[in-house]
């Protein structure tokens, strides 16, 4: 059929869920939906523990535009706090990371210290110092009577640190997880990882467009080095797996990195019991994304920022016993495919890009196929599908109908 | 104990506050009027360094991070502070100053708690 006016374009060809309204990735009130229904209740991987290495370490981010700050105790613990401090409502911390050992010039040594007033927080949370308590407050308030908002924190899968921001989370971070890192278990857990890469990209697009990008294997036809290292028989018997609560995975086949005019084979160096040149996926609801490839273990932490646009944090693993030579070849093998100026990650930001440029908030409402149904191999849509049913449980929306209108348009039409 | 040379006297002006090594450690050498005092560096609330943060004002020392203020002389706790500076006995001699030392003087600071706190949440 030759091109379609808006009314007709907007009918649906398919089944609901073989499709969703573009509306879901642009519209405020559903991001607005996003944060509270789903970002402040589930668990959220913010960063590693190698990013962390030492007591006193630190490292600030965000969950649901919720400042977040992570700091290992001199007890080797983890802990997770909102980085407000209780007095005044200022940001706590303001660096992106560091160490607290040592003072700032409004902080005190092995504390975290808000500068505004000198409260002072150990790295338990609780409130140490306050400056004049007993001149200002007397009796009325003492350091007993404050401290900072402690958060579900877990570090598990890889060494990842996990938080949640829901006290009375329903699941363990395991459990939730639902057998989803099973695949690449023995490759991440049986010694400890360590972050060889970092950088970050803010992007205008929807945080869902990211993770739909992560969750299908059909745009391979964009990605040259892939359809040459990989387009063969084993390739297209890879099979798409669900699991509970919106998590799917893609199992594995053998790249053919030598194919690559530029490439050679990357079978001398692996993970522990992971045979080489491998290429597991493991997607995350709600937009987490592991992706153990041969060599490296990549990692995206999405932060969305809004409707049209999304932070994405890019990490790369290797084991933390590396000799010299072979993190570097990890360094090189994680590169050439998903560094900023490798193979493959840029074309996926173009991909994210035209559609975050096409689906802006109050463009033109339109359907956005996810219907290609091939008995859940690789090319077959049902990742992303997958990812939608568990959305709408969350949101009490049809992704195919998010403002449920399509029963009176079709009544509309079939009137005309 | 032994009495150690810390400095020359002329090392530190009147009214301020010099940080020197002695053995594997630090102490600070103050100077009120003609009068020498040997303390440990740190302040005894917070672990300031007092040779970064530490003003003096006629016979006031006073930690200019949270205001705890002591005796320059006899380490006596003053105005907001809540603890006495431990002290070196200090003596001049020969143009050089010396404290009489046996060991570092160190502050017992609030230990972090060390419940288990696993089960915060709980």
């Amino acid at each position: 059929m030759p091109a379609k006016n808006h009314k007709q374009w907007k009918v649906p060809a398919f089944e609901q869920g073989d499709y969703v309204d573009s509306r879901i990735y642009s519209d405020q009130a559903i991001f607005d939906e996003e944060m509270e229904k789903i970002f402040k209740q589930v668990w959220i991987p913010v960063c590693h523990e190698s990013e962390v290495p030492e007591a006193y370490d630190f490292r600030t981010t965000s969950i649901a535009k919720e400042p977040i700050i992570v700091v290992r105790g001199p007890d080797n613990e983890v802990r997770a706090f909102l980085n407000v401090c209780p007095h005044r409502g200022m940001r706590l911390e303001r660096r992106t990371a560091g160490n607290f050992i040592e003072g700032q010039p409004s902080g005190n040594p092995k504390h975290m210290t808000c500068m505004f007033h000198a409260w002072q927080f150990d790295m338990k949370g609780n409130c140490v110092d306050i400056p004049r308590a007993k001149e200002g407050y007397q009796e009325r308030l003492t350091k007993e009577d404050v401290g900072l908002r402690r958060l579900r924190c877990e570090v598990r899968f890889g060494g990842f640190i996990w938080v949640t921001l829901n006290d009375k989370v329903e699941q363990k971070l395991e459990t939730w997880a639902d057998g989803a890192f099973e695949c690449i278990r023995s490759a991440i857990d049986t010694e400890p990882l360590e972050v060889f890469h970092y950088h970050k990209a803010i992007i205008d697009s929807n945080y869902k467009l990211w993770h739909d990008t992560n969750s299908e294997f059909y745009h391979d036809y964009m990605h040259y080095h892939n359809r040459v290292t990989g387009f063969n028989d084993e390739y297209f018997a890879r099979t798409n797996k669900g699991f509970k609560n919106g998590h799917v995975n893609v199992n594995s086949f053998t790249v053919q990195y030598g194919e690559f005019e530029l490439g050679e084979s990357r079978e001398d160096l692996s993970f522990p019991g992971f045979p080489p040149n491998q290429w597991y996926m493991i997607d995350l609801f709600p937009g987490m994304n592991f992706n153990l490839r041969g060599s490296a273990l990549r990692c995206d932490i999405v932060t969305p920022l809004g409707p049209n646009q999304v932070m994405i944090e890019f990490r790369g693993l290797g084991l933390k016993s590396d000799s010299e030579k072979d993190r570097q070849t990890r360094i090189e093998h994680h590169n050439s495919i998903w560094g900023p100026f490798g193979r493959n990650l840029h074309e996926d930001l173009l991909g994210i890009t035209g559609q975050g440029a096409s689906m802006q908030t109050g463009s033109e409402p339109r359907r956005i196929l996810h219907g290609r149904h091939e008995n859940n191999l690789i090319h077959d849509e049902v990742g992303m599908r997958h990812f939608y049913t568990e959305w709408s449980k969350w949101m009490g929306r049809n992704p195919s109908d998010p403002m449920n209108e399509q029963n009176e348009s079709l009544k509309g039409m079939a009137a005309e | 104990m032994s009495w150690k040379r810390i400095c020359a006297s002329s090392d530190v002006p009147e009214n301020t506050v010099k940080k020197f090594a002695v053995d594997d450690f630090n102490v600070i050498v103050v100077k009120s009027g003609e009068e020498f005092r040997v303390y440990p560096p740190m302040c005894p609330h917070m672990e300031e360094s007092l040779d970064e943060t530490a003003i003096i004002e006629g016979q006031t020392l006073t930690c200019s991070k949270h205001l705890w203020g002591w005796d320059v002389l006899t380490g006596q706790m003053q105005g907001l502070a809540e603890r006495d500076l431990l002290s070196y006995e200090t003596k001049c001699e020969d143009g050089d100053v010396m404290a009489n030392i046996e060991a570092e003087l160190l502050y017992e600071y609030g230990k972090e708690d060390d419940d288990d706190d696993d089960d915060f949440f709980d």
